[in-house]
């Protein structure tokens, strides 16, 4: 429990009266049941335990100012690494529909392996052709799924 | 023809067995590879199932179910890293027998414990069941949205440290179910006009975020770590039949123990095979052995975690209520392959339910053959590098996700689930509240809904059934263990330090 936290329970107890604020746009009630009252509820519910975890941050907080805590470190290595996997699946979702999936898949496989630190390059070409192959059989004839294909219109 | 012979003979058609073999494999590998839980492995086999018939669907999934819970003993005993949090007792003395070069029969033993767990519990869940749910056939709205309110109560059983983190992971799940056409007037709530807001947000994407790319990204925390690796050779496999006479009763014991835990909501095998464990230590005229390779420690906490898969069933079928993380995952691929579990399930579809039974009765057995056949691969398994393995999993995440609407919006949902879902981890927040809140959200919106429009609006209608009341007592005496389990565990940890 600290800073985190009520940063967190912050943010769930404004998405929480956003939501809360939203159900007054609802059309009025008409049933004995309106589709108001659950968001309502939950949102207020939301609220109150996001409150509940604000005060125990603020008070893990001060309990740990009193106490000497180490330094905690970034990991910059890592945090690069997990923003360029976020962004190259971004781009695989950004990419699959416009050149389908033969073509996008490979070069995403390979983006994947590079984050995980594999250098050998023959390891990722081989990996990225050779699983792009086997996913298309498993998808395509194996379980009849059907995948993106390229098209220019 | 009895139905349960008609589930066997459909199981076991040419055409349906491969399904279940395939899907206890996949568990397996999945299971035993440290950092996939089961849970992974049936989400990652949810988009291919979800173009079968149900049954066989079903048969793939209970599969991949019993499979996932066995397989994480083998990198316990291997690499003393559970693969599944259920197998965390077994690294207790699998670990130390297989550092004596005995792994091969601390797997075999493991192996026939798990197999033995799973085939008493299957038989538990197929007496039990039946029972249990023509009891629930005549649950009406107000007894539905109990019912509902008791499962959500489950969310402070499975929210671990924290019940607030629990309690707040289960209402943005709750609160995430709330977006798109509600089910009373058919409007579209929260979705700003965004025409793929309207219908919700999808299950399967959604599953797919939290669990498996969630866990890709925790993955990429431990490169440069190092890989634990298992490079002895690996001998006999099948304890000798006076070892087998001797672990008899310890096996048999904590499959009952392993199956009644698992009927209870909230429980699961992590806590099943501790218990178990300690049983066996207490029952033991050796417990000092425990600890230092015990092959009783080995068979005991696997009796008692597959025994789980079964019990955990119960409730799941019956009652459509998940006992841990697994089945709130099983829950959820239920609902995604078109059925709805509950009492209705066991007469609209006395097939499925057949098949099920059947399915589950024929993965134990197949656990036990492959999993005496394979010892040998499983430190092969154990050495696939991670950039291999996680961006084979990332593909099938993505291919899964737009498999479901051949929509690359799913996919995009599942991505920003997945980064929600690494957060949550991170910061303490259990993800299957998340699930379970999704999930039963819109059933108990949807009951309750139905009890006030019967009622004319009359809130109290909600606790004039005997039933109804009874669930809420049961939910309130739920969350007040929850409570209490956690001051003891914050009491305990105030003690410890002082103690040292």
């Amino acid at each position: 429990m600290g800073k985190t936290e009520i940063t967190i329970g912050v943010c769930l107890m404004i998405l929480s009266i956003v939501f809360y604020a939203l159900t007054y746009q609802f059309p009025p009630q008409t049933l004995a049941f309106s589709p108001k009252i659950f968001p309502r509820f939950v949102s207020a519910c939301l609220f109150i335990i996001s409150a509940v975890m604000v005060i125990q941050g603020i008070r893990a907080v001060r309990k740990s100012s009193r106490e000497k805590n180490p330094e905690l470190t970034t990991d910059w290595a890592f945090l690069i690494r997990l923003f360029l996997g976020i962004l190259i699946g971004y781009g695989y979702t950004r990419l699959l529909p416009l050149t389908g999936y033969v073509v996008a898949t490979p070069p995403f496989i390979a983006g994947i392996m590079l984050v995980f630190n594999e250098k050998r390059w023959f390891k990722i070409v081989a990996t990225s052709i050779i699983t792009t192959s086997m996913l298309y059989i498993l998808f395509r004839i194996v379980f009849r799924v059907p995948l993106p294909r390229f098209s220019l219109f | 023809m009895p139905p349960i012979v008609q589930g066997f003979l459909f199981v076991l058609h040419p055409l349906h067995f491969p399904f279940l073999i395939l899907g206890v494999a996949l568990g397996i590998i999945v299971g035993c590879l440290p950092g996939l839980t089961a849970s992974v492995g049936i989400i990652l086999l949810l988009p291919f199932v979800f173009y079968l018939d149900v049954s066989t669907a079903m048969v793939m999934l209970c599969g991949a179910f019993c499979g996932g819970i066995y397989g994480g003993s083998i990198s316990a005993i291997l690499i003393s890293t559970p693969g599944t949090p259920s197998a965390a007792a077994t690294v207790l003395d699998g670990y130390p027998l297989s550092q004596k070069g005995e792994a091969g029969k601390a797997i075999g033993v493991a192996t026939i414990a798990s197999t033995s767990g799973g085939i008493i519990s299957t038989f538990c869940l197929m007496f039990f069941a039946p029972k249990l749910a023509r009891i629930a056939l005549q649950f009406g709205p107000e007894e539905y949205f109990a019912l509902t309110v008791f499962g959500l109560t489950v969310i402070a059983s499975v929210a671990g440290r924290s019940l607030t983190k629990g309690l707040i992971s289960g209402f943005f799940g709750l609160l995430i179910a709330t977006v798109g056409i509600d089910p009373v007037e058919g409007y579209a709530r929260f979705s700003f006009g965004i025409p793929n807001l309207m219908a919700g947000f999808s299950l399967l994407p959604v599953l797919i975020g939290l669990f498996a790319i969630s866990q890709i990204f925790v993955q990429l925390e431990m490169i440069g770590k190092g890989i634990k690796k298992y490079d002895q050779k690996i001998g006999k496999v099948l304890p000798s039949m006076k070892e087998l006479k001797k672990l008899f009763s310890i096996i048999i014991s904590c499959s009952f123990l392993g199956t009644f835990i698992g009927i209870i909501p909230g429980t699961g095998g992590a806590i099943a095979s501790f218990l178990a464990y300690n049983e066996a230590k207490r029952w033991s005229k050796d417990p000092d052995s425990f600890g230092n390779g015990n092959i009783a420690g080995i068979a005991a906490p696997e009796a008692a975690n597959n025994g789980t898969t079964g019990g955990a069933m119960v409730p799941l079928l019956t009652l459509g209520i998940p006992g841990d993380v697994v089945t709130a995952v099983m829950l959820g691929c239920l609902l995604l392959i078109g059925l709805r579990p509950g009492p209705l399930l066991f007469k609209e579809n006395p097939d499925v339910v057949a098949a099920i039974f059947a399915g589950l009765l024929l993965a134990n057995v197949l656990i036990l053959l492959l999993g005496v056949l394979s010892v040998r691969i499983f430190p092969k398994v154990l050495r696939v590098p991670p950039p291999m393995l996680f961006s084979i999993i990332f593909t099938l995440c993505f291919l899964g996700s737009f498999s479901l609407n051949n929509s690359t919006y799913d996919m995009f949902i599942a991505l920003v689930f997945g980064i929600v879902g690494y957060i949550m981890q991170k910061k303490g927040f259990p993800l299957a509240p998340v699930v379970l809140g999704i999930i039963l959200g819109p059933i108990a919106e949807d009951a309750l809904a139905r009890a006030l429009i019967i009622s004319r609006g009359d809130w109290s209608t909600l606790i004039k059934s005997p039933i109804a009341v009874f669930f809420y007592v049961i939910s309130t005496l739920s969350v007040m263990y929850s409570l209490g389990r956690q001051f003891a565990a914050k009491k305990a940890e105030r003690e410890q330090p002082s103690r040292e």
